[in-house]
């Protein structure tokens, strides 16, 4: 199976996005750290920036093999769609927990993530999938065609 | 012609025109037109609708 550049690039952000985010949620949410208090703000930007230089490197080194790496209509109108999917998967995300709220002032034996480290855990984990899904979506469309 | 000097002259990557020759993507009205040009030959020569 090939793969272009652009697919290639798209494969290498979603690897990234998926270990780097991955072994975060895995050490967050197995530490029992939902409801210990917000992790540091060190913390979340030596992650943050640790994904924006991963992703700047390996578009470096995508580019550097391929000279035409400008977006044209079919790049743009991908995005714009993946884009489409990834806010719908953020929205379905935002209103699950609402309701999880809603149910967990009728209920009390529901887990309890309304503290500040779950809330924000939780938060960081729907634009995680909201960004793997714009990056799934996109590579769907440029193998399957659109 | 090849693949990268179309795509160049069009405007579109070389990955937008193989998309098209493999009917996996249904260019715009404009990058058909260019297409066409390029070859000098009509339309509908070019592009067919199923």
């Amino acid at each position: 199976m090939e793969f272009s550049n652009k697919e290639k690039g798209l494969i290498a952000s979603l690897g990234v996005t998926l270990l780097v985010f991955g072994w975060y949620f895995y050490g967050s949410f197995t530490n029992l750290r939902l409801s210990a208090e917000p992790p540091g703000l060190v913390e979340f930007i030596i992650l943050i920036v640790l994904i924006a230089v991963l992703e700047s490197i390996i578009q470096v080194f995508v580019s550097f093999k391929n000279n035409s790496q400008l977006a044209d209509e079919r790049d743009k109108l991908i995005e714009k769609v993946s884009y489409r999917y990834s806010y719908w998967v953020l929205s379905a995300c935002i209103w699950f927990y609402m309701g999880h709220i809603l149910l967990n002032t009728w209920f009390d034996h529901l887990p309890n993530l309304t503290t500040p480290g779950g809330v924000f855990h939780l938060l960081l984990l729907f634009f995680v999938l909201a960004e793997v899904t714009h990056f799934l979506t996109q590579l769907y469309y440029y193998r399957k065609g659109f | 012609m090849s693949q990268q000097t179309l795509a160049e002259k069009v405007g579109v990557t070389r990955q937008t025109i193989i998309a098209i020759e493999k009917d996996r993507y249904s260019p715009s009205l404009e990058v058909a037109f260019k297409i066409s040009n390029e070859f000098g030959i009509p339309l509908e020569a070019v592009f067919n609708y199923n």
